[in-house]
C-alpha cells in the first residue's frame, strides 16, 4: 500500500488556518503600532499598514482592516478629543482582533483607537519640536526680526476659498483709512497631512522673491479646529522660525497653540484680527505723521515769535545802551571839558605868575646889570684918563726918543762936525754913481755950497 | 528692499527735523527749509499709506525665472 499523500483544497488550507487562528486569538488586544498608510477605499472601508520600527528598520509589519463604520466611529472620537482626524505616520493605540480571511488573509481588524493616546503623541510631537527647535536657537528667530515699519507688502499663505484668507483681505481692503496694501496670495493646504510640505513650499517660493514684500502672513479659518497638528510639524516651524521675513499666523483656533504660532512673529487668534493688527502698524506709522505737522506748526510759529521777541528785546536793549552810552559820553566830555578849563585857568594862572615872576626877576637883573654895568662904565671913566695919560707919556717919552735918535741922524749934525756931501746932477756919489773929469759937482757943507769942477779924479784903491 | 528703506529713510528724517524743532536746535535762518523739506517728506511719507507699486507680474515672471 502506497502512501498516496492527503491533498487538501486550498480553501481547506485557509479555512483551516482561519480556524486555529480564530481559537488561538479569540480576545481583543491593545497593539501600540505607527499606522504607516491608511488606505482608505471609496467603499470607506480602510486597510492601513501598520508597522513597527527599530532604529529606522521595519521590524513588524502588518496589513489592518477598518470597517468603514467603526472608522466614522473612530474617526469621530479623534476629531473630538485629539482635534484631528486620523493621520498616517503616527504611532497609535489601537484595539485590534487577530483575523484572518480566506480571501484577503491575515490582519488586524481595528476595532477602536485611543484618541489620547494619540493626543498624548501629538503633544509628544509638539515637545520635541520645540525642544529641538530650542536646541537649534532658533525658537525666538524669527520674533527678533525688524518689524517693518510699514508692513504694506504682505504675502499670504492661505487657500482662496478659505473663509480666514476673505476676513483677512476684507479687513485690508476696506479699511476707513484708505491705507493701501500690496497682497500676494500663496496657495497652500492650510491643515492635514500635506499642510506642513506645502506651506513649506510656498516658503521657498516668497525667498525667491523676497524683496518685493515686508512680511508672511498664513492665514487659515474657517475649517474647525481640526487638523491643526501640522503646525508642530518641527519642519514647518524651522522653515518659519529661520524666514528672513517676520512671519505673522492667523490661523483661527481656540485650543493650545501650535509651535508655529509660538514662534511665529506674532500670532493673532484670527485672520481679522491679523489685519487689524497690521491696520494698527499703518495707524503707528501715520499718528507720527499728524504729530510732526501739528509739532512743526506749533514749534516752527514758536521759533519765529521767540526770534521776534528777542529782535525786539535786543533792539530795545540797543536803544537804552545806546542812549546809555551816549549820556556817559556827554558826562564825560562835560567832566573833561570842565578838568579843561579848570586845568587851562591854572595853567594860565600858573603861567602868569610865571610871567609875572619872570618879569620882576628880568627886571630886577636889567637894573642889576645895569647898575653893575654903569658902576663898571664909572670906574671905567675913571680909569680912562688915567691910562689914556700914562699912555700919552709913553708915546711922549718914546717920540722924544725917537726925535733925539733922529736928530743925531740929521746929515746937518754930520755936517757941523766937518763932513760934506758930494752930489753930482742931483744925487751923490756912489759906485753905481761916478764922476767923470769935467763934470760939474755940489759939495755941501753945515754953512755952504760949494760948486766945482772936476779937473782930475784918483781912484782910491785902498 | 528699496521702496522700503525709502519711507524708512524719510520718516526718520522727518522724526529727526521734528525733533530739532522742538529742541529748537534750528535757526530761524534753517527753519523754512527744514520746515519745506519736512513737508516734502510727510507728502512722501502719506502717499506710501494709500499706494502701491508692487507688480503682480513681475512677481511671478521672477518666481518662473528662479
Amino acid at each position: 500500500m502506497s502512501d498516496v499523500p492527503k491533498i487538501f483544497t486550498l480553501q481547506q488550507v485557509v479555512s483551516s488556518i482561519r480556524k486555529t487562528i480564530e481559537e488561538r486569538y479569540q480576545q481583543y488586544y491593545w497593539v501600540k503600532a505607527e499606522m504607516h498608510k491608511l488606505n482608505r477605499f471609496a467603499s470607506g472601508h480602510c486597510f492601513p499598514e501598520l508597522l513597527q520600527k527599530k532604529d529606522g528598520k521595519i521590524v513588524a509589519q502588518i496589513r489592518g482592516t477598518i470597517w468603514n463604520h467603526q472608522f466614522e466611529t473612530i474617526n469621530k472620537r479623534f476629531i473630538q478629543v485629539v482635534k484631528e482626524p486620523l493621520k498616517e505616520d503616527t504611532t497609535l493605540l489601537m484595539q485590534v482582533k487577530v483575523t484572518f480571511h480566506e480571501s484577503y488573509g491575515l490582519s488586524l481588524q481595528i476595532v477602536d483607537i485611543d484618541p489620547n493616546y494619540a493626543l498624548g503623541e501629538l503633544q509628544r510631537e509638539r515637545q520635541e519640536t520645540l525642544q529641538k527647535l530650542q536646541k537649534e536657537g532658533l525658537i525666538n528667530s524669527n520674533q527678533q526680526l525688524k518689524f517693518p515699519l510699514l508692513p504694506k507688502r504682505v504675502a499670504v499663505i492661505s487657500a482662496e476659498s478659505s473663509k480666514g484668507h476673505s476676513d483677512f483681505m476684507q479687513v485690508l481692503n476696506n479699511n476707513e483709512w484708505n491705507y493701501s496694501f500690496f497682497t500676494m496670495l500663496f496657495p497652500a493646504y492650510l491643515q492635514g497631512d500635506n499642510a506642513a510640505r506645502s506651506i513649506i513650499a510656498q516658503l521657498e517660493n516668497i525667498k525667491k522673491v523676497l524683496h518685493h514684500f515686508d512680511l508672511v502672513v498664513i492665514v487659515r479659518g474657517g475649517g474647525g479646529e481640526v487638523g491643526l497638528s501640522c503646525y508642530n510639524d518641527y519642519k514647518l516651524c524651522k522653515a518659519i522660525a529661520s524666514f528672513p521675513l517676520p512671519v505673522l499666523t492667523g490661523i483661527g483656533h481656540s485650543t493650545n497653540l501650535t509651535v508655529a504660532e509660538m514662534i511665529a512673529f506674532r500670532n493673532a487668534i484670527t485672520p481679522t484680527e491679523l489685519g487689524d493688527f497690521l491696520l494698527q502698524a499703518f495707524h503707528n506709522f501715520s499718528m507720527p505723521l499728524k504729530d510732526a505737522i501739528k509739532s512743526i506748526k506749533y514749534y516752527a510759529v514758536a521759533t519765529v515769535e521767540d526770534e521776534k521777541i528777542a529782535l525786539n528785546n535786543l533792539s530795545k536793549h540797543f536803544k537804552n545802551g545806546a542812549q546809555q552810552s551816549l549820556y556817559n559820553n556827554q558826562q564825560k566830555l562835560i567832566a573833561q571839558s570842565r578838568e579843561v578849563g579848570s586845568n587851562v585857568r591854572y595853567n594860565l594862572q600858573h603861567n602868569r605868575q610865571k610871567i609875572e615872576r619872570l618879569t620882576q626877576n628880568t627886571l630886577r637883573e636889567s637894573v642889576h646889570i645895569f647898575q653893575r654895568e654903569r658902576e663898571k662904565m664909572e670906574l671905567l671913566s675913571t680909569q680912562i684918563p688915567r691910562t689914556i695919560k700914562s699912555t700919552i707919556l709913553v708915546q711922549k717919552n718914546l717920540l722924544d726918543n725917537l726925535q733925539h735918535s733922529v736928530e743925531i741922524m740929521d746929515p746937518i749934525n754930520v755936517l757941523k762936525r766937518g763932513f760934506s756931501i758930494t752930489t753930482i746932477n742931483g744925487k751923490t756919489l756912489k759906485v753905481d754913481n761916478k764922476a767923470q773929469k769935467g763934470d760939474e759937482i755940489i759939495t755941501k757943507t753945515a754953512i755952504f755950497n760949494i760948486k766945482s769942477t772936476i779937473i782930475d779924479i784918483e781912484e782910491d784903491n785902498e | 528692499m528699496s521702496k522700503e528703506l525709502k519711507y524708512t529713510d524719510a520718516f526718520e528724517e522727518l522724526k529727526q527735523i521734528v525733533s530739532d524743532i522742538e529742541d529748537g536746535e534750528i535757526s530761524v535762518d534753517e527753519l523754512s527749509i527744514k520746515v519745506k523739506r519736512a513737508s516734502e517728506l510727510i507728502k512722501l511719507c502719506k502717499e506710501k499709506l494709500t499706494s502701491t507699486e508692487e507688480d503682480v507680474n513681475q512677481i511671478l515672471k521672477e518666481l518662473e525665472n528662479n
